[in-house]
Parts: C-alpha cells; structure tokens; sequence
C-alpha cells in the first residue's frame, strides 16, 4: 500500500481501510484480529506496537494523529483506528492543521 | 544541513571543545553558552521554521548530536532534553500549545523532560505523579529524580498521572511550589544539570497540560521517549568519535618499545575495534534516522535498536579506548576519561539496555523477522 492510493478526494472506504490495517497487523505480529478484537487485553499490542499503528496511519493515509487523538481507545481495534482515520481524514479536508 | 550548523557556529563548537573537561570537573556549563546555542536552534534543532527552529530532518539532526557528542555528553544530554521537550509538545500539544511553546524552546528558554521518581525508573506504570484538574487550572504533586538538564531549565515536561489516565503538562520552574535539587556528584555527563524535582500543589493554567489528559501512560511514554532515544543514539556515536580522534593521534605519536604504539598488534586491533564500533553505531542510526524521515512504522523500533546498539558500542568502544591511552586518557575531564564515564550512563537512561532489548526480542518474535518490512520482497 503507498500514500498514492488514498487520496483526499476519493471517498473514504472503510472496508478497504480496515483491511489494510488487519495486513499490517498480521504482518507485524503473525496474527489475523478480528476487527472488533482489543489488540491490547489479547496480548497482540502493547505500547511499542500502538506507536508503529499511529506512524503506520500517518504514513498510509497522510493524516497526523497528535495531541488528545493520541488515546490507547483509538488504537484498540481495527475497528477504531479505521474510524480514527475516517474522522482525521474528514477534518483534515476542512481544516489542514499539521 | 551540509556544513551550515558547524560553520555557523564553529567558533561556539571550539569553546566546546576547550571547555568541555572544565565543565566536566566543575559540573555545570555556563548558562550563557545553553542560551545562547537554544537561541540558535541548536538544542532542539528539529523543530520547524514557522516556530524558530531549524527544521532538520532526522539525517542533519542526528549528525549535528554526534557532532556535539564528539565534544561534550553534557551538552548533548542537555539537547536531547530539549529537543525531547520540543518533541513531545510538538507531538502531544495543540496547535495554540505548540505556537506558545516552541517558540520559547528555539528562543533561549532551556526545558527538561520528567518521567522517572524515586519508586518508578524502569517501571514508569508505578508513577504517581498526579496532576488534577480544577476548573481551569491544574495542580501538580509529585517528586521526580534524576531529570537531565532540570537544573537549568526554564519549563519541565512533567509526565504524570490524572485519573485513570496520564498526561504530560508543562511547568514552569518558577511556579510556586517547584523545588529543584541539583544531583550533587553524578558519574557521568557531569555537566547536564541532572536534577531532581519537587512539585508541592502547584498551580497552573489548564492550557498548560499538553493535548489535554486522557492518554494512556505507556502510550504517552513511549512516545515522549522516541525522540530522546534517537538523540541518545547518536549522542553514543559522537562519543566514539571523540575517542576515536583522540586514540588514533595518541596511537600515531606514543613510542614505548622503540615504535609508535600503533604498530604493537594488540593496540591496533583495538584501534580497528573502536572503528568498527563507530561505523556500526553510525549505520543503525542512519538506518533509524532515515525510517524516521521516510515515516516509516519501522523507525519504532529501528529508534530502539539504534539506541540499544549505539550504548552497548560506545560502552565498549569508550573501554577500549581509555585502556590505549592509559595514563595520558585517565585524568577526569579528558574527552576519554569523560568518555569512559558518560557512555555508561548511556546504557541507564531513556530506557536501560534490558528494556531496550525486552522490546526488541518482542518484536523479533512478533514478527519472525527482522527490523525491514521487506515489502520490496513481496
């Protein structure tokens, strides 16, 4: 997956999101989560892996997750950090702020 | 940043370079010369233009730490702090808390990071700094040890707990109720200001608590720690370099047994040791530097291996440099002596050598590969 896939004015497709992040999951840690599994209470992420997913989101969908959006909620399903993205996404074409 | 940073400041590094065993053995390096290099962008140089920094990329960044490193550990420790402080409200704050801040960090004002207390090193779950809200302001209670460049900064980044959740705030060290106890007589990097930190109710505006709280504690730490870590790193890389310089002009000109000392195997081949630790450290932070700039997920843990290789080499290397300069390297202040010392502090701080390497074999068995996500392979 490269940046040159998503871009800003292509409708944000969560189930193609959700997939890519389930990739690089399985990629990273050998194991295939359900979307709505908690990476973290099954023992598949812990604090190191979590910064990977949000440099990993920033690279893969150009967004910047900073400040307050830097929650473990966020990062706690596939499920969540898909909508993290769907949401940093939507803001980021209102109001460019990086 | 081809050689702009060293030429623009080239007669600052040669101050440096002067003063820095006298540093050493007075324990503090003038205030003049950290304001003066923090005015200049120095200590926290990759932060962005639009904030009054030089917006470096990892690459010139970490070549400009190695540079300093090769000079003084104190004064590189006291830029790690400074930048981690950059970091984390560059990463954690608002936009209005980043324009606030930053500009303070790139205008003179010295700044500290503070995780660790007296019962949580390793083990920062155990914290129990607090900070409360109340209305608009925050009130700050707990005791931090061991906080690099405390003694001359001007705000700290206390990380703490609030609630359930964590959150990092930033007090100023004149606020009431800030007490700052230098570390009288640390073993290494002597000069930078390590401090420990005394935080009685104090008070302080809301807007002061970066991004707000709600964060998880491991989350905020460790992203906090990334910049310190890759700044430690290549701080280890200039400490071999300091040592290198000064071992192979030491080996060249010392004569015993009727030849330079050079020429006596058993000193050559830790001559060739010490070069191949300074390579080695070189690569894994070119490596990490360059998943950083690339935004690549792997600069996570390329930024621990860096940190991790680059310690346990300058360890090594900074040994095996002391035991070919024997006496002429054995005085405290000279750049090996300092050397010796300070790198072992390396292996202590932004995460000890056994944090580094449980992370690391996490990963090793997470994935079943190495560092590289191979995606040129697929």
């Amino acid at each position: 997956m490269t940046p040159e896939q998503q871009t800003e004015k292509a409708p944000f497709d969560t189930d193609a999101v959700v997939d890519e992040i389930t990739r690089f999951v399985a990629e990273q840690t050998r194991t295939t989560p359900d979307v709505d599994q908690d990476l973290f209470t099954t023992g598949i992420a812990n604090s190191m892996f979590a910064m990977q997913l949000v440099v990993f989101l920033e690279q893969a969908y150009r967004v910047t997750v900073a400040g307050p959006d830097l929650q473990l909620s966020n990062f706690r399903t596939i499920k969540s950090m898909a909508a993290l993205v769907g949401r940093l996404q939507a803001e980021s074409a209102a109001d460019s702020d990086v | 940043m081809s050689d702009g940073h060293f030429a623009e400041h080239e007669a600052t590094w040669r101050l440096v370079k002067e003063n820095a065993g006298g540093w050493d053995i007075a324990g503090e390096i003038p205030r003049t010369v950290l304001s003066g290099l923090g005015a200049a962008g120095v200590l926290c140089a990759e932060v962005r233009k639009e904030h009054g920094g030089l917006g470096l990329g990892s690459q010139e960044s970490g070549k400009l730490t190695a540079h300093v490193g090769s000079l003084c550990s104190s004064l590189r420790s006291v830029m790690t702090s400074q930048g981690m402080a950059a970091w984390t409200v560059q990463r954690l704050g608002t936009r209005e808390q980043r324009a606030a801040f930053l500009p303070q960090l790139t205008g003179g004002r010295l700044a500290a990071v503070a995780f660790s207390e007296p019962d949580a090193g390793s083990d920062l779950g155990a914290m129990t700094t607090q900070l409360r809200l109340d209305g608009d302001t925050v009130i700050v209670d707990g005791s931090k040890t061991w906080i690099t460049a405390a003694a001359y900064a001007d705000l700290i980044v206390v990380i703490g707990t609030a609630g359930d959740t964590a959150a990092a705030v930033v007090v100023p060290t004149d606020a009431q109720g800030v007490r700052i106890e230098k570390v009288p007589h640390p073993m290494g990097c002597r000069a930078a200001g390590h401090a420990r930190v005394q935080l009685e109710g104090v008070r302080l505006p809301a807007a002061n608590v970066l991004g707000g709280t709600g964060l998880s504690l491991p989350f905020l730490v460790t992203t906090a720690l990334a910049y310190g870590r890759m700044s430690v790193a290549w701080g280890c890389v200039g400490i071999l370099r300091g040592c290198l310089g000064a071992v192979t002009e030491h080996a060249r000109s010392r004569r015993q047994f009727g030849k330079p000392i050079a020429e006596h195997q058993l000193v050559a081949r830790r001559i060739a040791e010490l070069y191949a630790a300074e390579r080695t450290a070189t690569a894994v932070c070119q490596q990490a530097s360059e998943c950083w700039e690339s935004g690549s997920p792997d600069q996570v843990i390329a930024t621990v291996l860096a940190k991790h290789v680059g310690a346990t080499e300058a360890v090594r290397g900074a040994a095996s440099a002391l035991q070919i300069m024997a006496s002429a390297g054995a005085s405290d202040g000279h750049v090996v002596a300092r050397a010796y010392r300070d790198a072992k502090l390396m292996e202590i701080i932004e995460g000890s050598s056994e944090i580094c390497q449980l992370e690391l074999a996490r990963h090793a068995l997470a994935t079943g590969h190495g560092t590289a996500r191979q995606e040129e392979a697929q």
